[in-house]
């Protein structure tokens, strides 16, 4: 499938999936028209809501852009939920840091800014970088690998919190971060919306340079197609393999970064459970390119901050979003294999015609 | 720390142990046949969750945990054909459909219970298969209660395993089973159908999951709120793996992350203040050790993850 016939074909699996999400509302006694009418003007049409909305977009795209570089490597990583882990205590090491009477406590916020985005990205591509390791150097298996992964950073984050980081309280949790460390918010206080939008807007347009414009790119991009064939073209694999989970494993961790230094403003127990895998998901459904990740993210931040809102004024659970998206995905996945499956019956049709009529039967 | 390492103390960490190794147990040694079948059922933890809510709103309704067992098997089933259409006919990328699947089955549990219960519904429970306690042989000092003292749904559980292991590497069917795990084409040249294989391995893997779902529901939490297998599917994989896809291994497997598991509750039980956090981890590290192939890989289906087409 072409890229543009596979654009309109995501588009017209949104509508589907929007269409068949509609039977959804009708156990709550809910219009769907109207439902829907306040999902999207909750999450589309105010400015708070395009806030909340974008915030809720930021580390899907971050874990999303995770996905296209590491699955067009043929680097089939599900340790997005790990990675966000560890640069969530990357960026916490450098926030806490940054209290009075530590190492960048005079430092401006500019500084303590650049150096958590760096040891953030520099501790998730690490922790990427071991499965990569592991893969290259014994052959194991890269998802089973990084499944693992994932519950060693979270009790490895139980640790932090329990142990050494823990703040003075009845909470396993540090203490709140020091101002200049937090994400300034872009739109006023009462605004959710916070810089790591924007950094994450930069990331995407690093990611599809990096995709589309560079040599580096295209190595990615010929390993996740055939590895035997770039080997032979004379590509490092294993080289290109390892750099391409840095990278990877490097943007899952902005995903950490931008929720405690946006959001929580401190490292807590079991500080994100879901985004590690519906960044995948929202991934797959951007068709594994970094400007669909970037719609796909805000279109699934809007449905679940619509569908949140809409928890609040009626009975209508908030899960319906993740189940729209779902069936969208499953859409999207399931149509190259439906049209393969139409056009072969029809040339099969065709060809039986065809035959009889030339048997003359 | 020395005063809590007393015989009850092993007594209840033991029998914990056991207790929280079956259900997961149950849905290792379906993954196990799955696997061996060629095919990674990562879907099975949104099986687990879809089964654990529909054994709990049946044996809710009707008040016979027998028939919500049942139930969730047969949502097992159901979920696993749609996931082999997938995995299967389709022939899509099973990581691809697997995390899809458990996302979307997250959602739909969720929203489900919402529908039946209400969006702020009191926690309501149900009553699941009392344990059975063995005359005479509870007694044994520190085994006695952790072997003898369990729910029948364990004693059924170990059933399956020399059952699955006699099935896997005492039968033709057995042989068929990992003869298209690992080289389908072979075994497709032999007249084998790979897909008929390959639709059993997932529906099988799915039923287990479905009443290790509904095993969960009625013997460890016996009430039902989001998120309630918190990854148990997951930690299937992991050991079926550790167990290197073997049953009696696998079910060795699940006592040592059981353990795991209950040294956290023991020990909370007990009062003691300084988690050791590396020791529930070690499991995982374990299993990355086995997997990474470190010590040999010569037990992996060779053709697991990859579809099968003629073509």
């Amino acid at each position: 499938m072409s890229s543009k016939s596979s654009v309109w074909y995501s588009l017209l699996a949104v509508i589907a999936g929007l269409l068949l999400g509609a039977i959804l509302f009708i156990p709550f006694n809910a219009n769907p028209l109207e439902s829907y009418r306040t999902m999207f003007g909750a999450a589309f049409f105010t400015l708070e809501g395009l806030g909340t909305t974008f915030t809720r977009a930021t580390p899907l795209i971050f874990i999303g852009l995770g996905t296209v570089v590491a699955w067009k490597s043929g680097f089939f990583y599900l340790g997005f939920q790990g990675s966000l882990y560890i640069g969530a205590v990357g960026a916490t090491l450098v926030a806490l840091s940054a209290r009075s009477g530590h190492l960048l406590a005079g430092a401006p916020a500019v500084i303590v800014f650049a150096s958590s985005l760096f040891v953030s990205f520099l501790f998730g591509g690490a922790w990427a970088l071991i499965v990569a390791g592991l893969k290259i150097r014994f052959g194991g298996n890269v998802v089973l690998l990084s499944l693992m992964f994932n519950y060693v950073a979270i009790y490895f984050v139980n640790y932090l919190v329990t142990r050494p980081l823990r703040a003075v309280g009845s909470l396993p949790q540090t203490e709140r971060f020091p101002e200049k460390a937090i994400l300034p918010r872009l739109l006023g206080e009462r605004n959710d919306l916070h810089l790591g939008f924007i950094v994450a807007l930069v990331a995407v347009g690093a990611v599809l340079y990096i995709m589309r414009f560079t040599k580096k790119g295209y190595e990615f991009v010929a390993l996740g197609l055939n590895e035997r064939a770039s080997i032979y073209a004379g590509i490092n694999a294993g080289r290109v393999m390892l750099q391409a989970a840095f990278l990877s494993g490097g943007l899952g961790a902005l995903a950490g970064w931008s929720q405690v230094l946006g959001v929580q403003y401190r490292l807590l127990d079991g500080l994100d459970q879901v985004t590690g895998f519906e960044g995948i998901v929202t991934a797959l459904l951007g068709g594994l390119n970094a400007l669909g990740v970037v719609v796909a993210s805000i279109l699934y931040g809007g449905l679940a901050n619509g569908a949140q809102v809409m928890q609040r004024r009626t009975d209508i659970p908030s899960s319906v979003a993740l189940m729209i998206q779902g069936i969208i995905v499953l859409l999207v996945l399931t149509g190259p294999q439906v049209q393969q499956r139409v056009a072969a019956w029809r040339s099969r049709h065709i060809a039986r015609t065809e035959s009889t009529g030339d048997i003359g039967s | 720390m020395n005063n809590v390492l007393t015989i009850a103390f092993f007594e209840t960490w033991l029998a914990a142990s056991v207790r929280l190794a079956g259900p997961v147990l149950a849905v290792s040694i379906g993954e196990t046949v799955c696997q061996r079948a060629g095919v990674l059922n990562i879907g099975i933890e949104g099986v687990m969750l879809g089964s654990a809510l529909t054994t709990f709103a049946v044996t809710y309704s009707f008040g016979s945990p027998l028939l919500g067992l049942l139930a969730g098997i047969v949502c097992g089933l159901v979920l696993g054909l749609f996931l082999a259409a997938m995995y299967v006919t389709a022939g899509l990328n099973q990581v691809v459909v697997g995390v899809v699947f458990n996302a979307l089955m997250i959602a739909t549990a969720s929203y489900t219970y919402r529908a039946l219960y209400g969006n702020s519904p009191v926690i309501q429970s149900v009553t699941g298969f009392d344990q059975i306690e063995i005359p005479w042989l509870t007694n044994i000092p520190i085994v006695g209660p952790a072997l003898f003292g369990q729910s029948p749904l364990l004693y059924l559980t170990l059933l399956f395993v020399g059952m699955t292991s006699y099935l896997l590497f005492r039968t033709t069917a057995g042989l068929t089973i990992r003869g298209v795990g690992e080289h389908p084409r072979a075994a497709d040249s032999a007249g084998i159908s790979v897909p008929k294989v390959r639709y059993l391995g997932v529906l099988t893997s799915s039923a287990f999951a479905g009443f290790g779902g509904g095993y969960l529901m009625l013997t460890a939490v016996n009430s039902y709120r989001d998120g309630i297998t918190a990854g148990k599917g997951f930690i299937a994989l992991a050991i079926v793996i550790f167990g290197a896809w073997n049953p009696y291994r696998v079910a060795v497997a699940a006592m040592i992350f059981g353990a795991a598991d209950a040294l956290q509750l023991s020990l909370q039980a007990a009062g003691v203040s300084v988690i050791p956090q590396f020791l529930f981890a070690l499991p995982y590290v374990l299993t990355i050790v086995a997997v990474s192939g470190v010590l040999g890989r010569r037990f992996q289906p060779a053709a697991l993850l990859a579809p099968y087409s003629r073509k």
